[in-house]
């Protein structure tokens, strides 16, 4: 089975003509991630009293210009978990990209919302938040041990407009049609990987898992819950195009779909429209890539689409 | 040390039901009288039961096409009735528990920090007995039961 390990400059070479600014990116990845958390709004309004309360304990906190209620924290090896102020669920440690996603779904009140893949609840909880705790948010994961994490989630923070199901997202049930759905999907995490820090790359995991295929299933089986004129977001922390613009072209000719434009609050690049040879669907220049040295966060995709019919 | 202060949840968890506007209005009379939190609050919320607790779920048209999914929980856990009385959870005080006006109990660091060690300590206060909300330095921390020279902590 022992097979030469590939270096991380070896694994990510493969990516050079995509990443701008290939060595700051490199760079990057020698540095650990930085640290993160989001305000929970539905309990506190004004972050003053938990800056304060973080700074007495050590931490130097300041809040994320363009993307409100998030705060950078140093340094950033420690753990936000063990403090009061997670405790009482006034914070939630997320990773600042890991609030895209929701961006791109611009969730409302009274909006009928499938959150797909949604363990351990990060954007769940965002969405819960943006929406004043009124919409009416279908949580689902396949394995109940991360859903029960996700309901502690919930609990600390307070939120009272989620219903939490494991399903295996392919067979999501068709009895009830949904306003937006979310598909945060399983993917090999490359956005997320710093050397010897955090994450590991698919040739580490052997990479046996067909992960494309499932994000096909994902991806149309979300399409096929949406209400005609419903809105499908599909995100993954991966920069592989295969799992991306594959997956997203693939719905494309799958189904009635249009890829849509959206706002982001942090600097992305357009969506691939060719990769190792093969062409994508012209539109998928409207999804988005952020990547890791550019935001100072974990690496992201995003796509932004509508079901036509 | 995995999962040690999760909840298991139950996989045949089945939807709550629905409660008559009766038992509403006794329960939002409960929060009134006890802690002074205006009924209107919880006009965009409703009430659901299941055996012994009650639930606090987003007030949607949609309620009936939901329950033809299989769930695990709907909403938070709003109170439980423990013999006869309503007791509000930590979540629920910790949420809501800026509306109140009376109930109050207020900490000083080293008394709390004893409760939370201690989980019962000798009390004395002029609040009258009953479910209190705890709070420490401005903070809600959540639900304790103060009763004749002692103090409960229900605090996770
Ligand atoms: C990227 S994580 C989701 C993170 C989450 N959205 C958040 O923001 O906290 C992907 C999740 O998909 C779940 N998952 C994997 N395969 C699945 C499937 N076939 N159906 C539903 N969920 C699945 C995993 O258990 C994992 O919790």
């Amino acid at each position: 089975m022992a097979e030469t390990p590939e270096t991380a400059d070896q694994y990510f070479e493969r990516y050079r003509e995509i990443i701008p600014d290939y060595p700051a990116f490199l760079e990057a990845l020698s540095q650990p991630l930085p640290l993160y958390f989001r305000l929970n709004t539905l309990k506190v309004r004004d972050p003053s009293p938990v800056v304060e309360g973080l700074s007495r304990q050590g931490f130097r906190v300041e809040p994320v210009p363009r993307v409100p209620w998030f705060f950078r924290v140093e340094p950033r090896e420690f753990s936000l978990g063990n403090t009061e102020e997670y405790y009482l669920g006034l914070i939630y440690p997320m990773t600042l990209s890991s609030s895209l996603p929701v961006y791109a779904l611009e969730p409302r009140p009274g909006e009928l919302i499938l959150d797909l893949c949604a363990a351990p609840g990060s954007k769940t909880t965002q969405i819960a938040q943006h929406t004043e705790d009124q919409a009416v948010i279908v949580a689902n994961d396949r394995r109940l041990d991360r859903i029960t994490a996700l309901v502690a989630n919930l609990r600390r923070l307070g939120i009272a407009c989620v219903i939490t199901t494991v399903y295996r997202g392919e067979q999501y049930p068709l009895e009830v049609s949904f306003d937006k759905v979310l598909v945060d999907a399983p993917c090999s995490g490359e956005g997320r990987y710093r050397k010897g820090y955090e994450g590991e790359l698919l040739f580490q995991k052997e990479g046996r898992t067909n992960l494309s295929g499932i994000q096909k299933g994902l991806i149309v089986r979300a399409y096929d819950l949406l209400k005609p004129g419903g809105i499908l977001v599909y995100s993954t922390c991966t920069i592989n195009p295969e799992e991306n613009e594959a997956v997203v072209d693939y719905l494309l000719r799958k189904r009635q779909a249009e890829l849509l434009d959206w706002e982001a609050p942090l600097p992305s690049h357009p969506g691939l429209t060719e990769w190792a040879g093969r062409p994508f669907h012209p539109h998928l220049v409207k999804a988005k890539r952020f990547y890791a040295h550019e935001i100072e966060a974990v690496g992201f995709f995003v796509a932004k689409l509508r079901r036509v019919a | 040390m995995k999962g040690k202060n999760r909840k298991k949840l139950d996989p045949q968890a089945t939807w709550p039901r629905l409660i008559p506007e009766e038992e509403r209005e006794e329960i939002l009379r409960y929060l009134e009288n006890r802690f002074g939190i205006p009924p209107e609050i919880f006009n965009s919320y409703e009430f659901l039961a299941t055996a012994k607790n009650y639930w606090l779920f987003v007030r949607t048209p949609h309620l009936r096409t939901l329950e033809k999914l299989r769930i695990q929980t709907a909403g938070l856990l709003f109170l439980r009735k423990v013999s006869g009385y309503l007791k509000p959870t930590t979540a629920t005080l910790q949420r809501f528990g800026v509306y109140a006006r009376r109930g109050i109990l207020d900490l000083d660091r080293y008394t709390l920090d004893r409760l939370r060690l201690e989980k019962k300590i000798p009390f004395t206060c002029s609040l009258e007995p009953g479910y209190v909300i705890l709070r420490c330095e401005g903070k809600i921390w959540g639900c304790g039961l103060y009763l004749p020279e002692k103090l409960i902590s229900y605090l996770p």
